[in-house]
C-alpha cells in the first residue's frame, strides 16, 4: 500500500505537468486513491460542450491492479455503463489486460480518445453501439440531447 | 285482419291443395283444412306457399327470393340459439378462493351438429374457442400480477391425444370441452420471479417444473390441491431444486418477461463470469521459478535517451550499477516488485511472456540474443518466434492473439515493441490503444462472443 501510494503520488505530479487537454484532476492528499476528475468534452466530439465529471479510483493493489473509471456524468456512449455506474472497463483497463507499467496518464488519454472515436466492437452497451454503426445520426443526436440535459 | 282476399286470385294455382305457412309460428298446415287463419296462433300473418315464392326463406334470413330453397334442416331453425363463440359456450364458470390460490374452471358445451350447420368449417370453431377462453383466464389470472403459477389443464376428451394438443389440436365434433387452470397466488420476492402463463409459449419453465416434480415427488401444480394450505401462506410450494432450476432459467433475477438473449445482457454475463473466473489469464510463478531468475546490474545501455531509467512497477528512478531481476525476455524490474506480480500472473508485466516454460528448452538461446538486447538499450525485446500458449486456447493461438497462429519472428519482434512503446511512451498514439485493445478482447469473453455472434464486424 505504501508503495502503491508512492507509485500514485508520482503519477499526479506527472498528470499534473502534462494533463491531457480539458481535463483538470482534483487531487486529495488525504485520501489520494480516489481521484476526481473534470473533463469538457472533446471539441471534435458529440460531447463538445459537456462537462463530465470522472471518478478514478486506485485499488489497493495499484499497481498490480488496474485502475477503476467511471463516468458520474451521464454520458450516452457505447463502452460507459448506463447505470448509476457510468463505468468503462475495456482495452487496458480490463483486469486480464492491465500491466503494471500502464499509467494514469495513459488512461486518461485513453478515455479522452474514446469519447472521440468510441469502440464499437468492443462496447459495454451493445444498443448503444448498434445505433452508433447503424443510425449514427441517431446516436450522435441523442449524445448531444444527454449532454444538454446532464452535462452542462 | 283477414288475409288480402285479391292474393289467392292473383296466384296461380300450381298444386292441387295450397299450402299455408304462419309467419308468427312458422306453422304450416293446409288450405282447404283450416283457411288463412293460422289452426295453432290464430295469427293472420300467414301465405301460401308457392313454389317460386317459399315465404319459408324469408324466416331464415332477410332473404333474398333468388337464393337457392333452403337446406330442410333449417327449417325451425333459431339462430339464436346456436352456440356462440363469444360467451354461450361457457356454460359454467365457477370462481373459487382459497387464501393463497383461486381456481377458475369453465366448462364448454357445444352442440357438434348444430355447430357444423352453421359453420361450414364445422369442428375448426373448437380450437378458437378454447384458445379465446384460455387466454381469457390467463388475462383475468395475469392481471392480478400474482408470481407465480402453475397451469393445469384438462386435456381433450379423446384418449390418443396428449397434452400438448389441448390448444392445437382439433377435438372431435359435438363434444363437451373442459379446460381448467389452476393458479397458485404467491407475494412477490425475488427468488420467484414467476412464471409466464400462457399456456403455448415459455413451456421450458414448466416443463422444467413438471419433470423436477415428477423426479422430486412434488410439482406445485399437481400435488398442492387448489385450496390453500394453512402455514403455507406466502410460502412459494417448489421444491428447492425447482427453485434453483427457476433461478438458473432466469439469470440476473431479470423481472417476468425480461430475457437474456439479447447481446448485451450477454456481454453483461459473460463479464462478471470474466471477473469471477480468471482461468483464462496465466497462474502464478512458482516461488523456485521466481528465486532462480537472474540479477544483472543495471548499465548506461539500459538508460533511456534522457539519461534516466525507472522501474516500470514502482516508477522508482534506477541508477546504474543498481541490481535488477532481469526475465527470460529481458526485461529487467526490482526484483521486489516483479516479484509481487509474478506471485500471481506468470507474465512479464511489459510484453506478457511468461518465465515458467523458458526454465526448460529455450534457455541456451538466450545468452546469444542478451547482447543484441543490451546493444539496443531497454527497448529491446527478444525474437522468441513462440510466444506463450494460452492456457485453454484452440489451436495455435498466443496469448494475446488467441486466434491466430504463431507470427513469424518479425512479426513478433514488432509486436513486443509495440507493447514496450506504447507502455513507456508517456502518450501513446491512438494506434497504442487500439492494439492495447485488441488485445484485452482476445480473452474468454470475446472468444464466447465470436463464437456466439461471428466476428467482430
Amino acid at each position: 500500500m505504501a508503495a502503491a501510494r508512492k507509485r500514485i503520488l508520482k503519477e499526479y505530479t506527472e498528470c499534473s505537468n502534462d494533463t491531457p487537454p480539458g481535463m483538470k484532476i482534483n487531487f486529495d492528499e488525504q485520501n489520494m486513491t480516489e481521484w476526481e476528475i473534470l473533463m469538457d468534452g472533446p471539441e471534435q466530439s458529440v460531447y463538445s460542450g459537456g462537462h463530465f465529471k470522472l471518478r478514478l479510483t486506485f485499488p489497493n493493489e495499484y499497481p498490480f491492479k488496474p485502475p477503476v473509471v467511471s463516468f458520474k456524468t451521464k454520458i450516452y456512449h457505447p463502452n460507459i455503463s448506463n447505470d448509476d455506474k457510468g463505468s468503462m472497463c475495456l482495452g487496458m483497463l480490463r483486469p486480464d489486460a492491465w500491466k503494471p507499467p500502464n499509467k494514469v496518464i495513459s488512461v486518461l488519454h485513453l478515455v479522452r480518445t474514446l469519447l472521440i472515436e468510441p469502440n464499437v466492437d468492443d462496447a459495454i452497451e451493445a444498443s448503444i453501439a448498434g445505433e452508433f454503426k447503424d443510425n449514427k445520426k441517431g446516436f450522435e443526436k441523442t449524445a448531444k440531447e444527454w449532454v444538454k440535459q446532464y452535462a452542462k | 285482419m283477414d288475409p288480402p282476399p285479391q292474393q289467392p286470385a292473383q296466384q296461380p294455382q300450381t298444386t292441387a291443395r295450397d299450402m299455408v305457412f304462419c309467419h308468427e309460428c312458422e306453422n304450416e298446415w293446409y288450405r282447404d283444412e283450416h283457411g288463412l287463419s293460422c289452426p295453432e296462433c290464430q295469427s293472420d300473418f300467414t301465405e301460401i306457399i308457392e313454389d317460386d315464392n317459399d315465404p319459408r326463406n324469408a324466416t331464415m334470413a332477410d332473404s333474398d327470393d333468388d337464393g337457392p330453397p333452403p337446406l330442410s334442416a333449417f327449417h325451425h331453425h333459431n339462430p339464436w340459439n346456436a352456440p356462440d363463440p363469444d360467451e354461450d359456450d361457457i356454460n359454467q364458470l365457477h370462481w373459487r378462493a382459497g387464501p393463497d390460490n383461486f381456481t377458475v374452471e369453465g366448462v364448454i358445451i357445444r352442440d357438434g351438429s348444430s355447430t357444423r350447420r352453421v359453420d361450414p368449417l364445422g369442428h375448426d370453431l373448437h380450437n378458437p374457442v378454447a384458445r379465446n377462453f384460455a387466454t381469457m383466464l390467463q388475462n383475468i389470472v395475469g392481471g392480478l400480477g400474482q408470481q407465480n403459477a402453475s397451469e393445469r389443464p384438462r386435456g381433450s376428451p379423446s384418449p390418443g391425444q396428449g397434452l400438448n394438443d389441448r390448444f392445437s389440436g382439433t377435438l372431435p365434433g359435438g363434444n363437451r370441452f373442459t379446460y381448467q387452470r389452476t393458479v397458485r397466488l404467491h407475494p412477490p420476492d425475488g427468488t420467484h420471479p414467476g412464471t409466464h402463463l400462457d399456456p403455448s409459449g415459455d413451456d421450458l419453465n414448466g416443463l422444467m417444473e413438471h419433470l423436477l416434480g415428477a423426479a422430486m415427488g412434488g410439482t406445485p401444480g399437481h400435488t398442492h390441491p387448489p385450496s390453500g394450505q394453512p402455514g403455507e401462506f406466502g410460502q412459494p410450494p417448489i421444491n428447492p431444486l425447482a427453485a434453483i432450476f427457476a433461478q438458473l432459467m432466469n439469470p440476473g433475477m431479470a423481472a417476468p418477461g425480461d430475457f437474456v438473449y439479447s447481446q448485451e445482457a450477454l456481454d453483461r454475463i459473460i463479464s462478471q463470469l470474466m471477473e469471477q473466473n480468471t482461468s483464462n489469464a496465466p497462474g502464478p510463478a512458482t516461488p523456485e521459478a521466481i528465486g532462480s531468475l537472474p540479477k544483472k546490474q543495471v548499465t548506461m545501455e539500459d538508460l533511456g535517451p534522457d539519461g534516466r531509467a525507472e522501474c516500470s512497477i514502482c516508477m522508482d528512478e534506477v541508477t546504474v550499477g543498481e541490481e535488477v531481476t532481469q526475465l527470460p525476455c529481458h526485461h529487467w524490474f526490482h526484483q521486489p516488485c516483479v516479484a509481487m506480480w509474478l506471485g500471481e500472473h506468470d507474465t512479464c508485466p511489459h510484453c506478457r511472456k511468461g518465465i515458467m516454460d523458458n526454465d526448460k528448452p529455450k534457455e541456451s538461446t538466450n545468452s546469444s540474443n542478451s547482447t543484441a538486447a543490451a546493444s539496443s538499450g531497454s527497448s529491446g525485446a527478444p525474437a522468441t518466434p513462440s510466444r506463450q500458449q494460452m492456457p485453454g486456447t484452440f489451436g495455435a493461438g498466443t496469448e494475446e492473439n488467441p486466434f491466430v497462429v504463431p507470427e513469424t519472428p518479425e512479426q513478433s519482434r514488432l509486436h513486443a515493441q509495440q507493447d514496450q512503446r506504447s507502455s513507456s511512451e508517456r502518450q501513446p498514439s491512438p494506434h497504442s490503444v487500439h492494439s492495447d485493445g485488441d488485445a484485452a478482447s482476445g480473452g474468454l469473453g470475446e472468444r464466447i462472443r465470436r463464437g456466439l455472434f461471428g466476428a467482430p464486424r
